[in-house]
Parts: C-alpha cells; structure tokens; sequence
C-alpha cells in the first residue's frame, strides 16, 4: 500500500493565496468535528489535529502551522481559554507532519507509523512546559494523570513524569490521527490534491 | 450569548457598558491578569485577582461558555490538589489526614497557586469571550491594520463550522440508515469513524475549492483593495492600549529582573 510523496519546489514556500485562505478554515473545521466525533463516540483519543495533519499533507508544513495556530486561538477565545498557549504544540504539529510528509513518511503504512511517534515526541516535548507551568505537570485525562502521580509518589523528576503523561496519551492519539489522514488522503481526488500543492 | 452566535457573530445590544470597550483593550486586559497573576506568589493577591474578575463577569454577562470551561478546570484543580497535596517533592508540613492518608501544607499550597492562575485567566478571557463576537473582533482588527486575507481566515471559520456540522449530521444519519453503527471495541469505533469523516473532508475541501475559485473570480487578491471604515463606537481604545502595553512591559520585566536577581 503505497502512494506517492509530493514533489514540490521547496515545502517552505508558502503564500495566503486563496486557496489557502480556504483551506486553512476547512482544516480548522475539520479538526473540530473530528473531535466532536470522538467525543461522541467516547473513544479514548482527541483526533483535534486531523484537520492540522491534512492541510499540512495538502499545502505544506507553514500551511499545517497556521492551520493549527489558528484552530487553539478559535477554540481559546471562543470555548476554552487554556487551548490557547497550546497553539505552540499544533504549530509544532503542523510543521513536523508538513516535513515528514514532504520527505515520504506518509508513503507506507510502516512509515506513517514512525512519523506518528515522531510527530507524538514533538507534540510531548513542547506540551510538557505548558503542563508543568498550568497544570502542575498533569494533563487532566485520568489515566495519564495516574501515570504521572505514580512517577512523583517514586520521587521521579516532575518533568519526566509530565512527558510520560503527555507521551502516552499523544502516542496512542497521533498514531489514530496519521492513519485517518494517510487513509482519506489516499481517498482524495488527484485535481484536489493538486489544486491545494500547487497553488502557491 | 450561546456559543451559536459567538462563532457567528451575531451583534450583541451595544447599549452595554461593555460594548464601549475595543476587543484589544480586552485582550490586552487578560494578557496584564495573566501576567500579574504569573508574577505573585501571593494567595491573597491571587484571590484578588480571581474576585476582580468575577465581578467583572458578572457585570457583563453570565454564559454557559463560561461555566463549561470553570466545570473542566475545576475538575483538573481538584485533582492537582489531590496530587500535589500528597506527592509534591517539597512537601513537609503535614495538614490534615483522611483515613491515613496525609495531605500537605506545602503541595496544596502550590496547587492552590497554580489552579488560582488558570482561574484568572477563564475568567479574565471570560469577559472577552461574553462580551465580544469573533466578527466584531475581526472587524476592529481589520480596522487596526491587520491584513484583510487574516481576517478573511478568522471569520471565515464561523460561518464555516456550522455547515461542516450540518454536513455531518447529514453523513452520520445516511451511514445510520445503510447500518453503520458505532461499534464495541476501541478498534471497530475508530473504523465507524472513517465512513463518516471521508465523504464529510472530502465534501469540506470540495467546498473550500469552490469557495476559492470564487474569491479569486470577485478579485479579493486585488492588491488595490481597501479595509472597510466602519464607525467605531469605543472609548478610550488608545489610552487603553497604551496604558496596559505599558503594565505588561513592566510586568515582564519585573518579573524577568527577579529570575535573574534568583540566580546570583
């Protein structure tokens, strides 16, 4: 099962063309019903960065990070104010899915496996800070935060503890997340796909 | 206000005192309770901090949006306290005791700390989010000298979630018709998801290629075009503006200063 990388002048390039500016509200949107589907369906992960993973697939990894960037100031200003210093861990998230998939880790099922733990150690590293300033380390989902209480009752370091935490939960949602978007990326019609690459 | 017409933007009365006040007076506003609850260690100040808030919440207007956001905060609180009363590394002083199990001063005291700050901040931004919509916002800040294709961005995502929610209705209830049911295991949910989310991205990008060839056939990339003058009805934007720039300038600073004073 293979599909092909995209080969673009340089991943870097990116203008607010308007193309763009439609997808990046489309990615917004995508990354919210994702995970309102999730929720609904009480599956242990978020899928909030679907929309963040395919604009990045779609129109590179600037478009990915602004993508992501706009998503947690939306969901920040409009339903919860805390999403917003997160808006650094989708920018991250938007960049490395922009990167990976600009040099074939998107092209195989094994490969998107390692770019998901890839992108779930960018998302752990830049998540851990924000949690350990906010949150005392945690990250409010039960079973992490047990993790992280056991680490700290055996004297582990808080920001060890804190990245476990965050790690575990992250490896198992960026894993969901880069197979739903490998599988409808391969779904998309070629002219589309080609329409947001290349229009730049 | 329901979240329906924040994402929207639907007008709210502008007879409020409230609506005298720009949006970046506001976000600024919750920029300086941020800081200066980041700079104290103060549980008196926090508490101030966190009254002076509230009240400004109460005065303007009490949404649900708010409450959501207090009920998982307040959980999370909750189990920082839990946490950090019987784990944190400084802990000491023993404070109390339930069936055996101690809860100390110093981790409830640092737990306190850290949940009073997230409390400013939900309700600081609480204020913003009651007291202005995403349009008018976009708009002011348009107004500012932000780029029209930004704002384009911004306020496009409004109008943009409700349809992509419609269309999910509609894919969700014609998948329920052919018997694509959510499943049992955490594998068999997550395949029930893709019949839905394929045709739903896949119709959601068709739109957004439509929408573009439109922009691009009405001339929106016309490097002539000009921001909309609309009339401004706040008070007071720049001293506001100036007035607490110049606060969080020196709240950084201060803070900056005695982190580096910590180290020598």
């Amino acid at each position: 099962m293979k599909s092909e990388p995209i080969n673009r002048t340089s991943m870097w390039k990116f203008k607010l063309s308007a193309a763009t500016m439609t997808l990046i509200p489309a990615a917004v949107g995508i990354n919210y019903v994702a995970k309102a589907l999730a929720e609904g369906l009480k599956l242990p992960v978020w899928l909030g960065s679907l929309g963040t993973f395919l604009a990045s697939m779609l129109a590179g990894p600037v478009a990915g990070a602004v993508s992501g960037f706009i998503n947690n100031v939306i969901y920040g200003l409009t339903l919860s104010p805390i999403s917003t210093v997160y808006a650094i861990t989708s920018i991250g998230i938007g960049i490395a899915v922009g990167i990976l998939h600009a040099k074939g880790w998107f092209s195989s099922i094994r490969k998107v496996f390692i770019s998901a733990i890839i992108i779930a150690i960018v998302s752990a590293v830049i998540s851990t800070p924000l949690n350990v300033i906010f949150w005392g380390g945690q990250t409010g989902i039960a079973w992490g935060d047990s993790l992280f209480a056991l680490m700290v009752a055996n004297h582990a370091p808080v920001w060890l503890a804190s990245f476990t935490d965050e790690f575990v939960l992250d490896i198992l949602d960026k894993v969901c997340v880069a197979y739903l978007a490998f599988f409808i990326y391969r779904q998309l019609p070629q002219r589309m796909v080609r329409f947001f690459r290349d229009d730049k | 206000m329901t979240d329906q017409n924040m994402l929207t933007g639907e007008t709210v009365g502008k007879s409020k005192w409230y609506n005298a006040i720009d949006p970046v007076t506001k976000l600024l506003f919750i920029l300086d309770m941020a800081l200066l609850s980041f700079a104290s260690t103060n549980l008196v100040i926090e508490g101030g901090l966190i009254a002076m808030a509230l009240v400004l919440l109460l005065f303007s207007k009490v949404s649900s949006t708010t409450f959501k956001a207090l009920g998982f905060s307040l959980f999370l609180i909750f189990t920082m306290l839990v946490i950090q009363g019987l784990f944190y590394s400084q802990n000491q002083t023993v404070l109390f005791s339930i069936i055996g199990i101690h809860f100390y001063k110093e981790g409830l005291l640092y737990a306190t700390i850290l949940g009073s700050r997230v409390l400013v901040i939900i309700l600081a931004s609480g204020f913003f989010m009651v007291t202005t919509t995403i349009s008018e916002n976009a708009k002011y800040l348009e107004q500012s000298g932000l780029s029209y294709k930004t704002v384009y961005v911004l306020m496009s995502v409004c109008y943009i979630l409700p349809e992509i929610m419609a269309n999910m209705r509609k894919i969700q209830q014609a998948q329920r018709v052919r018997g694509t049911n959510p499943q049992k295991t955490f594998i068999q949910k997550l395949r029930s998801v893709l019949p839905v989310l394929i045709p739903l991205v896949i119709k959601t990008l068709d739109q957004s290629m439509t929408r573009s060839i439109s922009l691009q056939l009405r001339g929106f990339d016309n490097p002539k075009r000009k921001a909309l003058k609309g009339n401004n009805h706040y008070r007071l934007a720049s001293v506001g503006h100036y007035g607490l720039t110049i606060i969080a300038v020196i709240l950084i600073g201060w803070k900056l200063w005695t982190k580096i004073n910590g180290l020598f």
